[in-house]
């Protein structure tokens, strides 16, 4: 018997995982490459059998023509993945906010448990939310279709279609938008360079003598200085290329990077910050406000991230519903 | 300017006919005993062509539903798995069948048409 025969199926049987029916299968596929071998490549020798095997497929491609045509998840459900996902992430980023803002844990049981977590755990924690609920909803979407019951699913009809959402089409004037926007974004960036090579801050403050004077300590200014000319020159570079693109990756690379040096800014210790003299009792509510006002900003960086990510799921799903050609029974 | 349309896929759209043609073919031809290989030798000879990475998920697909059944002959040197049409599957050859006779006198009436339009 064939090596490469016996190889070759081991291949198929690797794809057949699971199937009551495997070893019959393979029996068959055995019996008719030999029978080809003989009758059309005069036996069964190694180069017989291999030319009736590259006849016969890719062990992958054989294995999937026994498949059923039950789907992971059916069509009629398949809007309902992103819809679900968007609601979920949607309570699960509110927690976290809340989770952050009034440091309290929070449990729904037995849904989900939201411990008292800071701002850059916080962070770090959204994505893993969202894959989580996505999973979340795929595994519920299985069970539903495979119960093969003609199961109706809810959805309020204020809710919002994330998964409709459109991107916008760029007209004319909108590119002109965005062009003013990158030469604007250029020319303070630009300043901001200036700055920071001049007084190694940008953050200044003018007073009635000649030059303005730094408004943070010089290790504090130089720091934060260089993450929000970062920030500037990732703005910049989107809008510059948003001009030859409308990949929705240029937004989303984008926001991973903003979301990364919010991240930085809030590991900034905001005692000592200050090279000027602030009165005591203000101190933590100024600590608090530009916490409140990174998170927001977080939040909105975070949403635009996610919805990105889901328009473009929703676009390879439909590309691959159009490209996909079926198994020929 | 005008868009114009994407060269069709006729690959795919002969996979989707090819579906319903193929219970039918297998069904008819299995009114004699045969195994998988020369089935598919038979309908070379016919002047059409079935993949055998095709046949054989029907075959058991069509054995499932009880539409065929199958036996091991052990008694040659090489065992084959032969196939013959059940009652059951007869019936549903006759249904299918009518169905095809059907579609083909409807577009035969269509195509007749087209050739008076023009």
């Amino acid at each position: 018997m064939s090596n490469k025969l016996e190889a070759y199926l081991e291949e198929i049987s690797h794809f057949l995982s699971g199937r009551a029916e495997r070893e019959e299968i393979l029996s068959e596929i055995r019996s008719h490459i030999l029978e080809k071998a003989t009758a059309e490549h005069g036996g069964t020798g190694d180069d017989a059998v291999d030319r009736a095997i590259a006849a016969y497929g890719a062990p992958r491609r054989v294995a999937e023509r026994y498949a059923e045509d039950l789907p992971i998840i059916a069509p009629a459900y398949k809007r309902y993945l992103f819809r679900y996902t968007t609601l979920l992430f949607a309570v699960h980023a509110a927690l976290t906010v809340f989770a952050v803002v009034f440091k309290k844990d929070f449990v729904i049981f037995p849904f989900l448990f939201m411990p008292k977590i800071g701002v850059i755990e916080a962070l770090m924690y959204l994505p893993m939310a969202f894959l989580a609920d996505l999973g979340l909803v795929v595994v519920v979407l299985y069970f539903v279709t495979q119960s093969g019951k003609e199961v109706k699913l809810p959805w309020p009809k204020i809710g919002v279609d994330l998964d409709e959402l459109k991107p916008p089409k760029k007209a004319f004037w909108g590119r002109i938008g965005t062009a003013v926007g990158a030469v604007v974004m250029l020319a303070v960036t630009d300043i901001a360079l200036y700055l920071f090579a001049r007084y190694h801050t940008i953050f200044l403050y003018l007073t009635g003598g000649a030059d303005p004077r730094p408004l943070l300590t010089p290790e504090a200014g130089r720091y934060l200085s260089l993450i929000v000319i970062a920030q500037l020159a990732v703005s910049t570079m989107t809008l510059l290329v948003k001009l030859f693109t409308r990949s929705p990756w240029v937004t989303i690379v984008s926001n991973v990077v903003s979301l990364g040096l919010i991240g930085l800014v809030l590991r900034q210790s905001f005692d000592g910050l200050f090279a000027i003299t602030i009165p005591e009792k203000l101190m933590p509510m100024i600590k608090t406000n530009i916490k409140i006002t990174l998170l927001v900003i977080a939040l909105v960086v975070t949403y635009e991230l996610v919805r990105d990510i889901v328009r473009l799921g929703r676009r390879k799903l439909a590309h691959e519903r159009s490209s996909a050609r079926r198994p020929s029974v | 300017m005008i868009k114009q349309d994407p060269e069709p896929d006729i690959g795919s759209l002969e996979t989707e006919m090819n579906r319903g043609f193929l219970h039918i073919l297998v069904l008819a031809l299995l009114e004699k005993d045969m195994y998988g290989y020369s089935m598919v030798k038979h309908i070379e000879s016919l002047g059409y062509r079935v993949e055998e990475n095709t046949l054989y998920p029907l075959l058991r697909r069509l054995e499932k539903n009880g539409w065929i059944a199958s036996k091991w002959d052990l008694s040659e040197d090489r065992p084959r798995k032969f196939y013959a049409v059940t009652a059951k599957g007869r019936a549903l050859r006759g249904s299918l069948l009518g169905i095809w006779r059907n579609q083909d006198r409807v577009l035969a009436k269509i195509e007749k048409e087209n050739t008076n339009v023009q």
